[in-house]
């Protein structure tokens, strides 16, 4: 993967040789990206601040792990933040069935965050997702914006379980057609 | 994996990526991802595609105090952006290091990477090689990014059995520090140094048995272990599994 399709790639490789000044200009860079990904799906400041700071701590220690089938640097730092807040969300799912602490408020359709979804710009996957049925677009958006599981998608779309698990597999065959060299 | 077809093995690499697989499957499929490359090569196959959705989010500002957290996690403070003019030779105090981690610590806990773990030792532990007689009573594996197996953690009667497995590639000048964090919120505790290669033993912590486990960390250390007390830069978490 040359410069061009990969323009973080000379930022990542001298961060991986121990330059600070370099790992400051990456975070310049694209702390923005990955921290609108974590508020969209957490919707919480301080958690997605968190899970940035976790990220950048990760890509600091494991630049050097980095290789192009990974994706781009952007999308494998994505890729990091967006597990962590993964792991944020379902570790605040199992502790808010034992207590009463308070969670994301994921069912708010007017939180800010929300409109970060809608102000999205158009990327090349969108191509792919234009071929795919409505709700199997749906079930994917909802379950890679919000980080919704299977079941929270079936409630949101009100829809039998049985349907978003098909939607959400039959989609992503369909992508992967598309999405193949 | 040979039960897995190519079919099946993209189907849940692809609900890996997107985070749909769930529960003790996604710990059946990391443990999979462990042992195998083409797995772990699915799964970059669907970041590498589905992350585009993420990457044309608009970006959002983020306050100047988490770049400063990060510097302090790192042990940057005092150096400029490195724009020039770096100040190597001055030692900052670093106040913010023992006010900073708590809100972090709060989830360390539940993560799932620690999840990872468990009947994965069972497979790949091979008696005879550190385990004797004596039972372990708990087991953990601290996994990197790549769910590859950097430690395995036995806790017997006794002591705490470590061995270091031909994954990590240990920096030569820092230590790590394995650490107790306990479900009641307190500050971690020091289990001691993890061995960089081969086995080591660590003594048994009383506080094993008198308090929940929730996790166990692993941080990065100047040569010699945490000079504060506290975790300096946190790499890894592990739940250990009770047998």
């Amino acid at each position: 993967m040359d410069e061009p399709s990969n323009p973080y790639l000379p930022l990542l490789s001298r961060t991986a040789q121990g330059d600070e000044g370099a790992f400051a200009q990456l975070y310049r860079a694209t702390s923005g990206k990955l921290y609108a990904v974590s508020l969209q799906m957490l919707h919480r400041q301080d958690w997605a601040e968190d899970v940035v700071q976790e990220a950048f701590v990760r890509i600091w220690h494991n630049a050097g792990e980095y290789q192009s089938e990974k994706g781009t640097v952007l999308s494998w730092m994505i890729s990091i933040a967006r597990y962590r807040a993964l792991d944020m969300l379902r570790a605040a799912k199992s502790r808010r069935e034992t207590s009463e602490e308070e969670g994301p408020t994921q069912e708010d359709p007017h939180s800010p965050e929300v409109a970060l979804y809608q102000k999205r710009e158009r990327a090349d996957i969108d191509d792919c997702m234009d071929l795919l049925e409505g709700s199997q677009r749906h079930a994917i958006h909802l379950a890679y914006f919000l980080g919704l599981t299977h079941f929270e998608v079936c409630n949101r779309l009100a829809s039998p379980l049985g349907s978003v698990k098909s939607w959400i597999r039959r989609g992503l065959e369909r992508l992967k057609r598309c999405l193949e060299p | 994996m040979n039960y897995l077809t190519q079919e099946r093995r993209n189907a849940l690499a692809a609900e890996y990526a997107l985070g749909t697989l769930q529960g003790p499957a996604r710990v059946r499929f990391q443990q999979l991802m462990m042992e195998h490359r083409a797995l772990r090569k699915t799964v970059w196959h669907w970041e590498r595609g589905l992350n585009g959705l993420g990457e044309a989010l608009p970006e959002q500002s983020l306050r100047p105090e988490v770049w400063e957290r990060i510097k302090s996690r790192l042990g940057m403070e005092g150096r400029n952006d490195g724009s020039g003019n770096t100040s190597d030779n001055i030692v900052p105090i670093s106040s913010g290091a023992s006010r900073q981690p708590s809100r972090s610590w709060q989830w360390l806990a539940g993560l799932s990477t620690a999840a990872a773990i468990i009947l994965a030792v069972l497979l790949v532990w091979q008696p005879g090689g550190i385990t004797e007689p004596e039972s372990a009573q708990q087991l953990a594996v601290v996994q990197n990014e790549e769910a590859e197996p950097l430690w395995f953690i036995e806790v017997v009667e006794s002591a705490i059995r470590v061995r270091a497995t031909s994954q990590l590639d240990p920096r030569a000048n820092r230590d790590y520090e394995l650490w107790l964090v306990a479900a009641d919120g307190r500050d971690p505790v020091s289990l001691g140094l993890l061995p960089k290669r081969g086995t080591g033993e660590l003594p048994r912590s009383d506080l094993l048995d008198q308090v929940e486990v929730a996790a166990l960390a692993v941080s990065l250390e100047p040569l010699g272990g945490s000079p504060t007390g506290q975790p300096t830069t946190v790499l890894y978490t592990a739940k250990p599994v009770t047998l």
